[in-house]
């Protein structure tokens, strides 16, 4: 069920975030937090609701702003001394990639056609990858900027987002929103670095568990994809690549990932049955397709179009029942 | 959507290759679509795609996996070298880092197909002419020392898309005429009038045909 229908619930979210009502957050309202946000959390409590649950706010109340105030100072000091950098011959194919890639992300959204969104998202990329060399800037990692940027827009606006003019928003609004997005992005990435490192070890490794999983839990789906050839890698290795957020709706990736912030481990291991749940969703039309095209053809692009909170809530309470299921008895996992 | 029956007599596998923002994607969709997408979203992995198309009387489908540009996707990407029968290699006409890059594309495509891959070099955006910064004779002679088809097409206004698939099929069905290229070869990259389901290596396995085959 979600908070959007449960004024009450979210009124007690929003109490328990309220920082006048509490000095600091004991760690049983954090878990309260936590368990409250998993079913979705309302839009006006959901840019703060982000921030502690990424860690990247503390749960002491007292000590936020001083927090904010310094992680953004900090990373307009990265800014500072190594955006001048992306000229420089080491570092020139990486933004001349990301610099390239920015205009193809969210391309039928207005907002992130915006010239000053635009460099928003060049920046955050560029000191990402230059800081995170192991991986640095991988295709795929822009769209994981999106939801946070549009999260953090929320907190300034009342409006809707995708047609938002952000030239009305105050300079340092836009610069807070800009330094917000860049740390959560980074401890999302934190947890996923492997997906996106030297031939993508965590991304092979989750397709293959995906592979496992299904196997298990719907036999006739996968048996039906062997026998005409289709391999997980050839639609999979995108919903691992980039969180499944090719194949919903961004308004569903929101939604989905106040779930992962809520979940221990969301984006890096409940993201799996996440993914087993998405495809046996499409079970019906999956045994429908007779042949190898109209099965690549398919599960290249799943009809998630008019997805809303609904579809997500569904699609959430089946990935955790396998988890609750799988996740704890690696012998359930094996055939 | 169920398919029809099977109403083709060969499949035939394709890879397009190339630096990255060079018009593979939009090369793919043009050919199947008919549109022109600016600013489609990159290519993670690989992304498929698939068409019917004649060639000598014989109607011919193509199944075409574009790959991603980017390096790091090199290790997924390079899985689907291996048994292709046809490779589109495509480069910018008005970038030319991306013509410089053709001979690793090259090394890689020779590497990693099999001897018989027909590979057709496609400088796009062949629209943009005022852009131009790689000519046609020097890619032509490119694509000559090498054994290489060659066009400049553009993938925006369609011109030479239709041709750019079709020439390296029509190549690759007259390998299969005069007997050069081993249809029971493992990776030919080109499977035979499928009777059965395609895919399942076209096992015996009675599926039902959706329509009657009029027998």
């Amino acid at each position: 069920m979600s908070l959007w229908a449960l004024p009450r619930i979210g009124e007690r979210l929003s109490a328990s975030l309220s920082s006048s009502n509490h000095a600091v957050i004991k760690e049983a309202c954090y878990e309260e937090l936590r368990k409250l946000s998993w079913s979705g959390i309302p839009r006006q409590v959901r840019p703060i609701t982000w921030k502690l649950l990424s860690g990247y706010l503390p749960a002491n109340a007292d000590r936020r702003e001083c927090v904010l105030q310094r992680k953004r100072q900090e990373y307009f000091g990265f800014i500072q001394q190594y955006y001048d950098s992306r000229n420089d011959e080491h570092h020139q194919d990486t933004y001349r990639q990301i610099h390239i890639d920015i205009p193809r992300t969210n391309p039928l959204i207005p907002l992130f056609q915006q010239a000053s969104v635009q460099e928003i998202f060049e920046r955050i990329l560029f000191i990402w990858a230059i800081r995170h060399p192991a991986s640095g800037y991988v295709q795929g990692i822009n769209d994981l900027v999106t939801p946070f940027f549009v999260v953090y827009v929320f907190e300034y606006i009342e409006e809707e987002v995708e047609n938002f003019d952000v030239s009305s928003l105050r300079e340092e609004s836009l610069r807070n929103i800009e330094a917000d997005s860049f740390w959560c992005m980074s401890r999302l990435l934190d947890g996923i670095q492997d997906n996106y490192t030297f031939a993508q070890p965590g991304i092979q490794r989750k397709v293959k568990a995906l592979e496992e999983l299904v196997s298990r839990i719907d036999d006739s789906v996968h048996l039906h994809m062997q026998q005409y050839e289709v391999e997980y890698l050839q639609f999979a290795f995108r919903w691992m690549n980039n969180l499944l957020m090719r194949e919903l709706p961004l308004r569903c990736t929101i939604r989905l990932w106040d779930t992962y912030q809520a979940e221990p481990e969301g984006f890096s291991q409940f993201h799996l049955y996440v993914c087993a749940s998405f495809l046996v969703l499409w079970r019906k039309e999956i045994l429908e397709e007779r042949d190898f095209q109209g099965l690549m053809i398919l599960l290249q692009n799943l009809p998630t179009m008019h997805w809303g909170n609904e579809e997500v809530s569904v699609l959430l309470a089946e990935a955790y029942r396998l988890k609750f299921a799988f996740a704890d008895a690696p012998n359930h996992y094996k055939r | 959507m169920a398919t029809a029956p099977y109403n083709y007599s060969y499949i035939f596998k394709y890879i397009i290759i190339g630096d990255m923002g060079v018009g593979k994607s939009c090369l793919l969709h043009q050919f199947t679509e008919k549109k022109f997408m600016a600013d489609c979203p990159h290519t993670i992995g690989v992304e498929f795609g698939t068409r019917i198309m004649e060639v000598s009387g014989q109607k011919i489908k193509l199944q075409i996996w574009d790959t991603a540009g980017q390096e790091r996707f090199r290790a997924v990407t390079r899985s689907y070298y291996r048994g292709a029968a046809g490779a589109l290699m495509v480069y910018d006409i008005t970038r030319r880092s991306t013509y410089n890059h053709l001979s690793s594309w090259l090394t890689d495509a020779r590497n990693l197909t099999n001897p018989n891959t027909v590979i057709i070099l496609i400088g796009n955006k062949a629209d943009l002419e005022a852009q131009r910064d790689v000519t046609y004779d020097e890619a032509k002679q490119f694509a000559e020392e090498n054994g290489l088809l060659f066009l400049e097409a553009s993938a925006k206004t369609g011109e030479n898309v239709e041709d750019a698939f079709l020439e390296a099929a029509k190549k690759i069905y007259q390998n299969i005429q005069d007997g050069s290229l081993d249809l029971n070869a493992a990776e030919s990259g080109v499977q035979h009038k499928p009777s059965a389901p395609q895919g399942g290596r076209l096992t015996s396995e009675p599926t039902p045909q959706r329509e009657g085959c009029g027998c």
